[in-house]
Protein backbone atom coordinates (compact mmCIF):
# COMPACT_ATOMS: atom_id res chain seq x y z
CA UNK A 1 0.00 0.00 0.00
CA UNK A 2 0.97 3.53 -0.45
CA UNK A 3 1.55 5.43 2.41
CA UNK A 4 0.91 8.47 0.38
CA UNK A 5 -2.46 7.66 -0.62
CA UNK A 6 -3.71 4.32 0.35
CA UNK A 7 -4.04 2.84 -2.77
CA UNK A 8 -4.72 -0.76 -2.98
CA UNK A 9 -6.41 -0.51 0.01
CA UNK A 10 -6.88 -4.21 0.10
CA UNK A 11 -4.85 -6.98 -2.71
CA UNK A 12 -7.34 -8.54 -4.91
CA UNK A 13 -10.64 -7.66 -5.17
CA UNK A 14 -13.10 -9.81 -5.67
CA UNK A 15 -14.12 -8.01 -9.57
CA UNK A 16 -10.41 -9.23 -10.67
CA UNK A 17 -10.79 -12.65 -10.00
CA UNK A 18 -11.76 -13.74 -14.00
CA UNK A 19 -9.06 -11.70 -15.10
CA UNK A 20 -5.88 -14.46 -15.37
CA UNK A 21 -2.83 -11.86 -16.85
CA UNK A 22 -1.79 -8.36 -16.27
CA UNK A 23 -3.17 -7.07 -19.15
CA UNK A 24 -6.54 -8.28 -18.39
CA UNK A 25 -6.35 -6.54 -15.60
CA UNK A 26 -5.80 -3.26 -17.31
CA UNK A 27 -7.58 -3.77 -20.05
CA UNK A 28 -10.73 -4.45 -17.89
CA UNK A 29 -9.78 -1.16 -15.92
CA UNK A 30 -10.40 0.83 -18.96
CA UNK A 31 -13.59 -1.23 -19.73
CA UNK A 32 -14.78 -0.44 -16.46
CA UNK A 33 -13.97 3.35 -16.77
CA UNK A 34 -15.80 3.05 -20.44
CA UNK A 35 -19.12 1.25 -19.26
CA UNK A 36 -19.81 4.06 -16.26
CA UNK A 37 -18.83 6.90 -18.97
CA UNK A 38 -22.12 5.46 -20.28
CA UNK A 39 -24.06 4.41 -17.64
CA UNK A 40 -23.27 7.49 -15.02
CA UNK A 41 -23.98 9.93 -17.74
CA UNK A 42 -27.39 10.91 -17.42
CA UNK A 43 -25.97 11.77 -14.04
CA UNK A 44 -23.20 14.28 -14.62
CA UNK A 45 -20.62 12.31 -13.87
CA UNK A 46 -17.38 11.21 -15.97
CA UNK A 47 -14.72 8.60 -15.05
CA UNK A 48 -11.40 8.46 -16.26
CA UNK A 49 -8.82 5.38 -15.44
CA UNK A 50 -5.22 6.13 -16.04
CA UNK A 51 -4.38 2.56 -15.25
CA UNK A 52 -1.86 3.71 -12.37
CA UNK A 53 -3.82 4.91 -9.01
CA UNK A 54 -7.16 4.08 -9.78
CA UNK A 55 -10.43 5.21 -11.03
CA UNK A 56 -11.10 8.76 -11.17
CA UNK A 57 -15.19 10.50 -10.64
CA UNK A 58 -15.82 13.84 -11.48
CA UNK A 59 -18.65 15.97 -11.91
CA UNK A 60 -19.42 18.77 -14.07
CA UNK A 61 -18.89 21.11 -11.37
CA UNK A 62 -15.48 19.62 -11.33
CA UNK A 63 -15.11 17.92 -8.07
CA UNK A 64 -13.32 14.74 -8.17
CA UNK A 65 -13.33 11.17 -6.38
CA UNK A 66 -10.53 8.32 -6.47
CA UNK A 67 -11.62 4.96 -5.92
CA UNK A 68 -9.83 2.07 -5.32
CA UNK A 69 -12.58 -1.02 -6.28
CA UNK A 70 -16.14 -1.55 -7.25
CA UNK A 71 -16.78 -1.35 -3.08
CA UNK A 72 -15.90 2.37 -2.64
CA UNK A 73 -17.35 3.11 -6.54
CA UNK A 74 -21.05 3.17 -5.65
CA UNK A 75 -20.65 4.70 -2.54
CA UNK A 76 -18.95 7.81 -4.51
CA UNK A 77 -21.12 7.41 -6.62
CA UNK A 78 -24.11 8.43 -4.54
CA UNK A 79 -22.27 11.14 -2.43
CA UNK A 80 -21.20 12.88 -5.83
CA UNK A 81 -24.65 12.64 -7.02
CA UNK A 82 -26.91 12.78 -3.86
CA UNK A 83 -28.49 10.08 -4.20
CA UNK A 84 -27.86 6.09 -4.67
CA UNK A 85 -27.40 4.55 -8.01
CA UNK A 86 -29.89 1.75 -8.56
CA UNK A 87 -29.64 -0.51 -11.48
CA UNK A 88 -33.23 -1.63 -11.88
CA UNK A 89 -34.65 1.74 -11.28
CA UNK A 90 -37.13 1.61 -13.95
CA UNK A 91 -35.89 5.07 -15.16
CA UNK A 92 -32.13 3.37 -16.07
CA UNK A 93 -33.93 0.45 -17.69
CA UNK A 94 -35.88 2.31 -19.90
CA UNK A 95 -34.03 5.68 -20.58
CA UNK A 96 -36.20 8.68 -21.94
CA UNK A 97 -35.57 8.17 -25.73
CA UNK B 1 -7.42 -21.08 6.60
CA UNK B 2 -10.61 -22.62 6.13
CA UNK B 3 -13.42 -21.24 7.93
CA UNK B 4 -16.77 -23.02 8.54
CA UNK B 5 -19.54 -21.56 9.75
CA UNK B 6 -22.23 -23.47 11.69
CA UNK B 7 -25.43 -21.77 12.85
CA UNK B 8 -28.85 -22.35 13.30
CA UNK B 9 -31.88 -21.43 15.86
CA UNK B 10 -31.72 -21.87 19.45
CA UNK B 11 -31.60 -25.35 20.41
CA UNK B 12 -31.29 -26.26 16.83
CA UNK B 13 -28.48 -29.27 17.98
CA UNK B 14 -25.26 -27.20 16.52
CA UNK B 15 -23.14 -28.47 19.71
CA UNK B 16 -24.27 -32.33 19.08
CA UNK B 17 -23.33 -32.18 15.01
CA UNK B 18 -20.56 -30.11 15.25
CA UNK B 19 -19.56 -32.85 18.51
CA UNK B 20 -19.98 -35.85 16.40
CA UNK B 21 -18.51 -33.94 13.32
CA UNK B 22 -15.26 -33.33 15.55
CA UNK B 23 -15.22 -37.22 16.67
CA UNK B 24 -14.97 -38.15 12.95
CA UNK B 25 -12.50 -35.68 11.47
CA UNK B 26 -9.04 -36.57 9.93
CA UNK B 27 -7.37 -33.12 10.98
CA UNK B 28 -9.29 -31.80 13.79
CA UNK B 29 -9.81 -27.53 13.48
CA UNK B 30 -9.92 -25.12 15.95
CA UNK B 31 -13.15 -24.62 17.28
CA UNK B 32 -14.74 -21.05 18.21
CA UNK B 33 -17.97 -21.61 20.45
CA UNK B 34 -19.87 -18.10 20.42
CA UNK B 35 -22.46 -17.87 23.27
CA UNK B 36 -25.13 -15.12 23.39
CA UNK B 37 -25.23 -15.07 27.29
CA UNK B 38 -22.17 -14.94 29.52
CA UNK B 39 -21.73 -18.16 30.42
CA UNK B 40 -20.72 -20.95 27.90
CA UNK B 41 -22.15 -24.50 28.35
CA UNK B 42 -21.66 -25.61 25.07
CA UNK B 43 -17.37 -25.96 25.48
CA UNK B 44 -17.91 -28.51 27.81
CA UNK B 45 -18.93 -31.19 25.57
CA UNK B 46 -16.34 -30.24 22.82
CA UNK B 47 -13.33 -31.90 23.41
CA UNK B 48 -12.20 -33.45 20.31
CA UNK B 49 -10.96 -30.41 19.05
CA UNK B 50 -7.53 -29.15 18.35
CA UNK B 51 -8.34 -25.79 19.99
CA UNK B 52 -11.07 -23.83 21.40
CA UNK B 53 -12.06 -20.47 21.68
CA UNK B 54 -15.23 -19.54 23.67
CA UNK B 55 -16.26 -15.93 23.48
CA UNK B 56 -19.07 -15.34 25.55
CA UNK B 57 -21.02 -12.51 26.41
CA UNK B 58 -22.15 -10.81 23.24
CA UNK B 59 -23.37 -12.53 19.82
CA UNK B 60 -20.60 -12.08 17.33
CA UNK B 61 -22.37 -10.94 14.77
CA UNK B 62 -23.39 -7.65 16.31
CA UNK B 63 -22.04 -7.10 20.26
CA UNK B 64 -18.97 -9.56 20.22
CA UNK B 65 -17.76 -8.25 16.56
CA UNK B 66 -15.08 -7.37 18.37
CA UNK B 67 -13.98 -10.19 20.52
CA UNK B 68 -14.67 -12.23 17.45
CA UNK B 69 -12.26 -9.88 14.92
CA UNK B 70 -9.28 -10.47 17.49
CA UNK B 71 -9.53 -13.42 18.10
CA UNK B 72 -9.36 -14.81 14.25
CA UNK B 73 -6.65 -12.08 14.01
CA UNK B 74 -4.97 -14.39 16.87
CA UNK B 75 -5.44 -17.46 14.91
CA UNK B 76 -4.16 -15.83 11.63
CA UNK B 77 -1.07 -14.49 13.17
CA UNK B 78 0.01 -18.27 14.35
CA UNK B 79 -1.08 -19.55 11.37
CA UNK B 80 0.77 -17.78 9.54
CA UNK B 81 4.04 -18.21 11.80
CA UNK B 82 3.16 -22.03 10.95
CA UNK B 83 1.72 -22.75 14.41
CA UNK B 84 -2.20 -22.06 13.84
CA UNK B 85 -4.83 -24.28 12.61
CA UNK B 86 -5.44 -24.73 9.00
CA UNK B 87 -9.28 -25.93 9.32
CA UNK B 88 -11.62 -23.45 11.98
CA UNK B 89 -15.12 -24.73 12.96
CA UNK B 90 -17.10 -21.67 14.41
CA UNK B 91 -20.39 -22.27 16.08
CA UNK B 92 -22.37 -19.12 15.82
CA UNK B 93 -24.64 -18.29 18.69
CA UNK B 94 -28.39 -19.21 17.74
CA UNK B 95 -29.41 -15.18 17.64
CA UNK B 96 -26.47 -14.51 15.03
CA UNK B 97 -27.06 -14.34 11.34
CA UNK B 98 -24.07 -15.48 9.67
CA UNK B 99 -24.30 -13.16 6.92
CA UNK B 100 -23.24 -10.29 9.31
CA UNK B 101 -20.16 -12.83 10.15
CA UNK B 102 -19.14 -13.11 6.55
CA UNK B 103 -19.63 -9.56 5.98
CA UNK B 104 -17.26 -8.89 8.96
CA UNK B 105 -14.50 -11.19 7.32
CA UNK B 106 -14.35 -9.76 4.22
CA UNK B 107 -14.23 -5.65 5.46
CA UNK B 108 -11.43 -6.32 7.93
CA UNK B 109 -8.10 -6.34 6.17
CA UNK B 110 -6.02 -8.77 7.91
CA UNK B 111 -9.05 -11.54 7.91
CA UNK B 112 -10.01 -11.04 4.07
CA UNK B 113 -6.30 -12.02 3.54
CA UNK B 114 -6.12 -15.47 5.94
CA UNK B 115 -9.69 -16.77 6.52
CA UNK B 116 -11.60 -18.39 3.33
CA UNK B 117 -14.93 -19.76 4.24
CA UNK B 118 -15.53 -23.31 3.40
CA UNK B 119 -18.78 -23.81 3.66
CA UNK B 120 -21.50 -22.02 5.68
CA UNK B 121 -24.01 -25.10 7.30
CA UNK B 122 -27.11 -24.22 9.10
CA UNK B 123 -29.15 -26.63 11.20
CA UNK B 124 -33.11 -26.78 11.49
CA UNK B 125 -34.72 -28.31 14.03
CA UNK B 126 -37.53 -30.74 12.85
CA UNK B 127 -39.93 -30.36 15.79
CA UNK B 128 -39.60 -27.09 15.81
CA UNK B 129 -38.35 -25.46 12.42
CA UNK B 130 -41.11 -24.53 11.02
CA UNK B 131 -42.65 -22.33 13.78
CA UNK B 132 -39.11 -21.52 14.42
CA UNK B 133 -39.41 -20.15 10.41
CA UNK B 134 -42.91 -18.83 10.79
CA UNK B 135 -42.43 -16.63 13.68
CA UNK B 136 -38.87 -15.05 13.36
CA UNK B 137 -37.24 -13.15 10.48
CA UNK B 138 -33.85 -14.07 11.70
CA UNK B 139 -35.04 -18.38 10.93
CA UNK B 140 -35.75 -17.51 7.72
CA UNK B 141 -32.34 -15.27 7.23
CA UNK B 142 -30.53 -18.23 8.46
CA UNK B 143 -31.92 -20.32 6.12
CA UNK B 144 -31.62 -18.04 2.99
CA UNK B 145 -27.84 -17.66 3.44
CA UNK B 146 -26.89 -21.47 4.03
CA UNK B 147 -25.04 -23.59 1.62
CA UNK B 148 -25.50 -26.88 3.89
CA UNK B 149 -29.09 -27.72 5.32
CA UNK B 150 -28.95 -30.19 7.87
CA UNK B 151 -32.45 -31.45 9.38
CA UNK B 152 -32.12 -32.66 13.19
CA UNK B 153 -34.46 -34.73 15.05
CA UNK B 154 -35.88 -36.21 12.44
CA UNK B 155 -36.57 -39.46 14.55
CA UNK B 156 -39.03 -37.61 16.64
CA UNK B 157 -41.02 -35.52 13.83
CA UNK B 158 -43.83 -36.36 12.60
CA UNK B 159 -42.99 -37.65 7.96
CA UNK B 160 -46.13 -35.15 6.88
CA UNK B 161 -44.67 -32.08 9.36
CA UNK B 162 -41.32 -33.26 7.95
CA UNK B 163 -42.05 -32.87 4.61
CA UNK B 164 -43.67 -29.57 4.91
CA UNK B 165 -40.55 -28.34 6.59
CA UNK B 166 -38.43 -29.65 3.75
CA UNK B 167 -40.90 -28.26 0.93
CA UNK B 168 -40.84 -24.47 3.17
CA UNK B 169 -36.97 -24.85 3.40
CA UNK B 170 -35.97 -25.58 -0.54
CA UNK B 171 -38.42 -22.28 -0.78
CA UNK B 172 -36.58 -20.16 0.70
CA UNK B 173 -33.34 -21.65 -0.44
CA UNK B 174 -33.43 -23.80 -3.23
CA UNK B 175 -29.66 -23.56 -3.84
CA UNK B 176 -28.90 -25.35 -0.63
CA UNK B 177 -28.02 -29.09 -0.14
CA UNK B 178 -30.30 -30.38 2.15
CA UNK B 179 -29.47 -33.64 4.55
CA UNK B 180 -30.59 -34.91 7.60
CA UNK B 181 -28.95 -35.62 11.00
CA UNK B 182 -29.68 -37.71 14.37
CA UNK B 183 -27.57 -36.68 17.39
CA UNK B 184 -24.87 -35.46 15.11
CA UNK B 185 -24.47 -38.65 13.02
CA UNK B 186 -25.94 -38.36 9.21
CA UNK B 187 -28.83 -39.96 7.99
CA UNK B 188 -30.87 -40.32 4.88
CA UNK B 189 -34.17 -38.96 4.85
CA UNK B 190 -37.38 -41.03 4.87
CA UNK B 191 -39.37 -41.27 1.49
CA UNK B 192 -42.30 -38.60 2.61
CA UNK B 193 -45.46 -37.68 1.27
CA UNK B 194 -44.88 -34.37 -1.35
CA UNK B 195 -46.58 -31.44 1.05
CA UNK B 196 -47.26 -27.88 -0.16
CA UNK B 197 -44.36 -25.37 1.41
CA UNK B 198 -45.84 -23.14 4.22
CA UNK B 199 -46.01 -19.86 2.95
CA UNK B 200 -44.08 -17.50 5.45
CA UNK B 201 -45.05 -14.50 6.62
CA UNK B 202 -42.50 -11.70 5.40
CA UNK B 203 -40.18 -10.54 7.40
CA UNK B 204 -40.71 -6.23 7.19
CA UNK B 205 -44.11 -6.50 6.54
CA UNK B 206 -45.82 -5.99 3.49
CA UNK B 207 -42.44 -7.36 1.19
CA UNK B 208 -42.70 -9.87 -0.81
CA UNK B 209 -41.91 -13.48 -0.73
CA UNK B 210 -38.28 -14.54 -1.64
CA UNK B 211 -37.95 -16.09 -4.97
CA UNK B 212 -35.49 -17.70 -7.32
CA UNK B 213 -34.40 -15.56 -10.25
CA UNK B 214 -32.38 -17.50 -12.95
CA UNK B 215 -30.33 -15.57 -15.04
CA UNK B 216 -28.70 -16.30 -18.35
CA UNK B 217 -25.50 -14.67 -19.21
CA UNK B 218 -24.67 -13.49 -22.75
CA UNK B 219 -21.47 -15.60 -23.81
CA UNK B 220 -18.76 -15.03 -23.86
CA UNK B 221 -19.28 -13.24 -20.25
CA UNK B 222 -17.76 -9.90 -20.30
CA UNK B 223 -16.09 -10.59 -16.60
CA UNK B 224 -15.07 -7.03 -16.29
CA UNK B 225 -18.79 -6.11 -16.85
CA UNK B 226 -20.36 -8.57 -14.80
CA UNK B 227 -18.36 -7.95 -11.64
CA UNK B 228 -19.16 -3.83 -11.86
CA UNK B 229 -22.92 -4.63 -12.52
CA UNK B 230 -23.25 -7.12 -9.76
CA UNK B 231 -21.22 -4.93 -7.68
CA UNK B 232 -23.71 -2.05 -8.18
CA UNK B 233 -26.63 -4.34 -7.67
CA UNK B 234 -25.56 -5.47 -4.47
CA UNK B 235 -25.10 -2.00 -3.17
CA UNK B 236 -28.32 -0.97 -4.46
CA UNK B 237 -30.39 -3.83 -3.34
CA UNK B 238 -28.09 -5.56 -0.98
CA UNK B 239 -31.05 -5.75 1.30
CA UNK B 240 -33.15 -7.76 -0.98
CA UNK B 241 -30.93 -9.37 -3.10
CA UNK B 242 -30.48 -12.41 -0.38
CA UNK B 243 -27.87 -14.62 -1.99
CA UNK B 244 -26.21 -15.11 -5.60
CA UNK B 245 -24.59 -18.40 -6.86
CA UNK B 246 -23.19 -19.64 -10.19
CA UNK B 247 -20.67 -20.67 -12.45
CA UNK B 248 -19.24 -18.27 -14.58
CA UNK B 249 -16.56 -19.06 -17.43
CA UNK B 250 -13.61 -16.64 -17.36
CA UNK B 251 -9.83 -16.64 -18.87
CA UNK B 252 -8.93 -17.03 -15.94
CA UNK B 253 -10.66 -20.68 -15.13
CA UNK B 254 -14.78 -21.66 -14.43
CA UNK B 255 -15.49 -19.19 -11.12
CA UNK B 256 -18.01 -20.26 -8.73
CA UNK B 257 -19.40 -17.06 -7.82
CA UNK B 258 -21.37 -16.71 -4.12
CA UNK B 259 -22.63 -13.62 -2.34
CA UNK B 260 -24.52 -13.21 0.62
CA UNK B 261 -26.40 -10.09 0.73
CA UNK B 262 -23.43 -7.29 0.16
CA UNK B 263 -20.80 -9.83 0.46
CA UNK B 264 -19.15 -11.22 -2.41
CA UNK B 265 -17.06 -14.49 -1.61
CA UNK B 266 -13.67 -14.50 -3.21
CA UNK B 267 -14.28 -16.43 -6.30
CA UNK B 268 -13.18 -20.01 -6.08
CA UNK B 269 -11.52 -21.61 -9.56
CA UNK B 270 -13.62 -24.57 -10.21
CA UNK B 271 -12.21 -27.72 -12.13
CA UNK B 272 -12.56 -27.21 -15.82
CA UNK B 273 -15.45 -29.23 -17.14
CA UNK B 274 -17.65 -27.25 -18.64
CA UNK B 275 -21.32 -28.71 -17.06
CA UNK B 276 -24.69 -27.13 -18.50
CA UNK B 277 -25.36 -25.04 -15.71
CA UNK B 278 -22.44 -22.51 -16.74
CA UNK B 279 -22.85 -18.94 -17.45
CA UNK B 280 -25.67 -18.23 -15.63
CA UNK B 281 -26.66 -16.59 -12.14
CA UNK B 282 -29.17 -17.68 -9.67
CA UNK B 283 -30.50 -14.67 -7.67
CA UNK B 284 -32.10 -15.52 -4.40
CA UNK B 285 -34.74 -12.33 -3.19
CA UNK B 286 -37.55 -9.73 -3.70
CA UNK B 287 -38.05 -7.10 -5.94
CA UNK B 288 -35.48 -8.67 -8.50
CA UNK B 289 -37.78 -10.20 -11.52
CA UNK B 290 -35.15 -11.95 -14.01
CA UNK B 291 -36.53 -9.49 -16.40
CA UNK B 292 -35.60 -6.39 -14.86
CA UNK B 293 -32.21 -8.09 -14.31
CA UNK B 294 -31.38 -9.22 -17.69
CA UNK B 295 -32.20 -5.42 -18.90
CA UNK B 296 -29.96 -3.90 -16.56
CA UNK B 297 -27.08 -6.35 -17.27
CA UNK B 298 -27.81 -5.05 -20.86
CA UNK B 299 -28.01 -1.43 -20.04
CA UNK B 300 -24.14 -1.88 -18.33
CA UNK B 301 -22.78 -4.28 -21.75
CA UNK B 302 -24.24 -2.52 -24.36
Amino acid sequence: MCSACGFPARPGHWTDAGLATPQDRLRARFHRAAILRRVLAGRGLTAHDDGATGLMLSTLGGAHVLVADADGLWDAVARLTGRPFDPLDPAFLDPPA
Amino acid sequence: MRLTLLGGYLGAGKTTWLRHALHGAARPPHVIVNEAAGLSVDDLMLRGAAGLTVLAGGCACCTGRAALTLCLRGLSDAHSRGEGPTEIVMETSGLADPGAILALIRDDPVLAAHVRVAETVVLVDALHGLAQLAADPLGQAQVAVADRLVVTKTDRADPVALARLLATLRAVNPLALVGAAELGLPVALPDLPPQPPLSLPDPAGARAPITAEVLDLPAPVDWAGLGLWLSALLRARGDDIQRVKGVVRTPAGRLLIQTVRRVVQPPEVLPDSPADGDDRLVFLGQGAPAAALARSLHRFLG
